[in-house]
């Protein structure tokens, strides 16, 4: 199955490695904060109230845009607060948000359904509504909604279960796999008969022995097939795993939809698992704490929207000041503090000692950032265009297709944040993009119109000339009338001076 | 002699037909400046250059009637984009035409509005939906922030908006990076 390794990428082992890895389940969170905006896409609109009961599992937010999914409820307790918090993204922007107090009960909402372990009794749409309604989306980190992703790979041929967790220091999926192989077994199996495709394969680096035996120990599915892949940074990007395992390059600008694919994260099989077999909403997540500034570093299966202090209570942390990261130590969010809280895409907590941020030099031109790009880009090249914002320049470099895996800034000699220049230069793009559509949308509507205005004029004109030759005739009309009552009035004089001389 | 003769005729007789027809067949209508130079400006229509719309001004520039340096909504950058394009000096933006500002759309307070239509008139791009006396309301994703609504409000319920940056319109800064 495994076809051939890809050029790029870095070979890197986890810098904060363990004996033994375990999923811990933490308990009950006091409290939870779910935010409403996701990933990309609208903030989600709250369906409750301040003061409302809320059960574990029950819908607190809906929205209508495919790019995001409902929120749940995580816990049972009542709405305390709707309002704006900040997000644990670049961005550091606030969005919405509804704080649950826990009333320590954990009390679901009914959840009995007929349709779980017989699923294959409902079609396959009815399955599918089920995990739109369930609030999964990408648990890899991406947070893209799962139904979406879904039904945009309709038809698709090969479904490919990526546990290949590259990015040095993440172990959530491993635990996750150790603590539930069968969850992950039958949420393929699930997963398999909503897409209809054929086989799958569930992919997963070397490194992992434990959770690779394990999931042959438990897959009795022929259709299944586990592919241990070489341990190597960025092989569980989406496109370099399709063209790894199917030998398939997928297009620029296209997705593995496109070439009858479809790519899940294992954490996003063990929610379809839950949703589907037990009929639970996403309400929980694998997150691993890891960092230097960790004595051991853990993976917890933790309530969404649980703070990351509370999260932190769980391990041992070293005095003095810390450096904070959301995701993973390639591609993590920098954070100001732990005033954050667990999401559906928080797959990683990373708790460094503080340290000075290393001095970022001139780019000395040696090249290494493009050896290492997995995509096969020229990131130095990319790195001028985007710095001098010469969008269409990067864009000849196919800027877009960046995975923003994080390579080239980490092997840079010179420290230069790569990264963030193309994700300036891509959100450039997508500004000067979509103004464009805009001014081009204003100038036609402009020009519609004046040119309705010209034609309103003219047709009034139009309309002008018209009565006023209708009134025209009508006038001559008159006045051929008037001519004739004259006429008449001076024959009848001209009578009545006749008679008058007559009888004189 | 007299076969070479023949023969350069007939190759002139040829190619002037073709230069002919592709002169009727590939003739460009209008001023190709006129376009390249509205493509750059932003389209707001908000006749802040002293011309009625973007178009105009355009033609203008063109013409050498204005200067490159009218339009506050396109700023420095439109200014900059314009020199390129044409060849000259960029300047700076005379402000007798306005300031720059931020993206922004019209708002509607429902309860204010009278449904006088006077701001149906006034917008350039048709972004505003109502009809004589019933309430008025913009369509935001038309709204080019033109401003030319709100001269023309009798009870002034029309204000401006800025728009917000969100997490699906936000650019990181890469100023922050080269400072340190």
């Amino acid at each position: 199955m495994f076809k051939q390794s890809f050029k790029g990428g870095l070979f890197l082992d986890n810098p904060f490695p363990v004996k033994k890895i375990d999923l811990i389940n933490i308990p009950l969170p006091d409290k939870v904060v779910l935010s409403m905006q996701q990933r990309i896409g609208e903030q989600a609109i709250p369906c409750v109230k301040v003061g409302d009961k809320v059960l574990t599992g029950q819908v607190v937010a809906t929205i209508d845009d495919n790019r995001c999914a409902p929120v749940h409820s995580s816990i049972s307790g009542i709405v305390v607060a709707i309002e704006n918090k900040k997000m644990a993204d670049k961005s550091k922007l606030e969005a919405l948000a509804i704080t649950i107090e826990s009333d320590g009960e954990d009390e679901w909402i009914d959840n009995s359904d007929c349709c779980t372990e017989n699923y294959n009794i409902c079609t396959p749409d009815i399955i599918y509504n089920k995990i739109r309604m369930s609030g999964i989306v990408g648990m890899g980190g991406a947070g893209f909604p799962t139904h979406t992703k879904v039904r945009i790979a309709e038809g698709c041929d090969v479904l490919i279960v990526n546990a290949t967790e590259c990015e040095p220091g993440i172990m959530c999926d491993d635990a996750l796999i150790q603590a539930y192989p069968t969850k992950v077994i039958l949420g393929t199996e699930a997963l398999l008969y909503i897409c209809g495709a054929k086989k799958a394969i569930i992919a997963i680096e070397e490194d992992k022995p434990d959770a690779i035996d394990l999931l042959k120990k438990f897959c009795k599915n022929d259709a299944i097939t586990i592919q241990p892949i070489p341990t190597k940074y960025t092989s569980g990007a989406e496109k370099i795993l399709v063209k790894s395992l199917l030998g398939i390059e997928i297009p620029s600008g296209k997705y593995a939809s496109d070439v009858g694919v479809l790519c899940h994260n294992v954490g996003t099989l063990v929610a379809i698992f839950d949703a589907v077999l037990e009929n639970r909403p996403l309400i929980s997540r694998a997150v691993t704490v890891t960092g230097d500034a960790i004595k051991e570093p853990q993976n917890f299966q933790v309530r969404l929207g649980a703070s990351y202090d509370y999260v932190f209570n769980f391990v041992d942390i070293e005095p003095g000041e810390k450096n904070i990261m959301m995701a993973g130590t390639m591609m993590g969010i920098d954070l100001d503090g732990t005033d954050y809280y667990v999401n559906k895409n928080t797959n990683c907590i990373v708790v460094n000692k503080a340290k000075a941020k290393p001095v970022i030099k001139e780019c000395i031109r040696c090249g290494l950032c493009n050896n290492v790009c997995p995509i096969g880009l020229l990131p130095q090249q990319l790195y001028w265009y985007s710095k001098s914002a010469n969008i269409e320049k990067a864009l000849e470099y196919n800027l877009p297709d960046c995975i923003e895996c994080g390579c080239c800034s980490y092997i840079c000699p010179s420290n230069i944040p790569l990264v963030d220049y193309y994700q300036f230069a891509k959100g450039l793009n997508k500004k000067q993009q979509s103004e464009q559509i805009k001014n081009k949308k204003a100038r036609d509507r402009f020009e519609f119109r004046q040119l309705r205005l010209e034609r309103n004029k003219k047709e009034r004109a139009i309309m002008m000339e018209a009565k006023k030759k209708a009134l025209q005739e009508k006038m001559a009309k008159d006045n051929v009338q008037k001519e004739l009552i004259l006429a008449a009035k001076k024959r009848v004089e001209e009578k009545k001076l006749k008679r008058d001389a007559n009888t004189k | 002699m007299f076969e070479a003769i023949i023969i350069i005729s007939i190759l002139a007789l040829i190619l002037g037909l073709s230069l002919g027809y592709a002169a009727i067949k590939y003739k460009v209508e209008g001023n190709p400046l006129v376009d390249q130079i509205d493509a750059i400006l932003p389209q707001t229509q908000c006749g802040q250059c002293n011309f009625p719309g973007c178009r105009p001004y355009a033609e203008a520039i063109a013409n050498g009637e204005a200067e490159i340096n009218q339009c506050p909504p396109g700023g420095q950058d439109g200014i900059d984009a314009l020199a390129e394009l044409l060849q000259v000096e960029t300047l700076p933006l005379n402000e007798e035409h306005g300031e720059t500002k931020p993206e922004r759309v019209a708002l509607v307070d429902e309860k204010v509005c009278i449904g006088c239509t006077l701001c149906i008139q006034a917008c350039p791009v048709d972004a505003f939906v109502g009809s004589s006396k019933v309430m008025t309301q913009v369509i935001a994703a038309e709204c080019t922030g033109c401003d030319l609504c709100i001269p023309v409000c009798p009870v002034d319920c029309i204000s401006m908006v800025e728009v917000k940056v969100t997490i699906n319109n936000f650019i990181p800064d890469i100023k922050e990076l080269a400072s340190v």
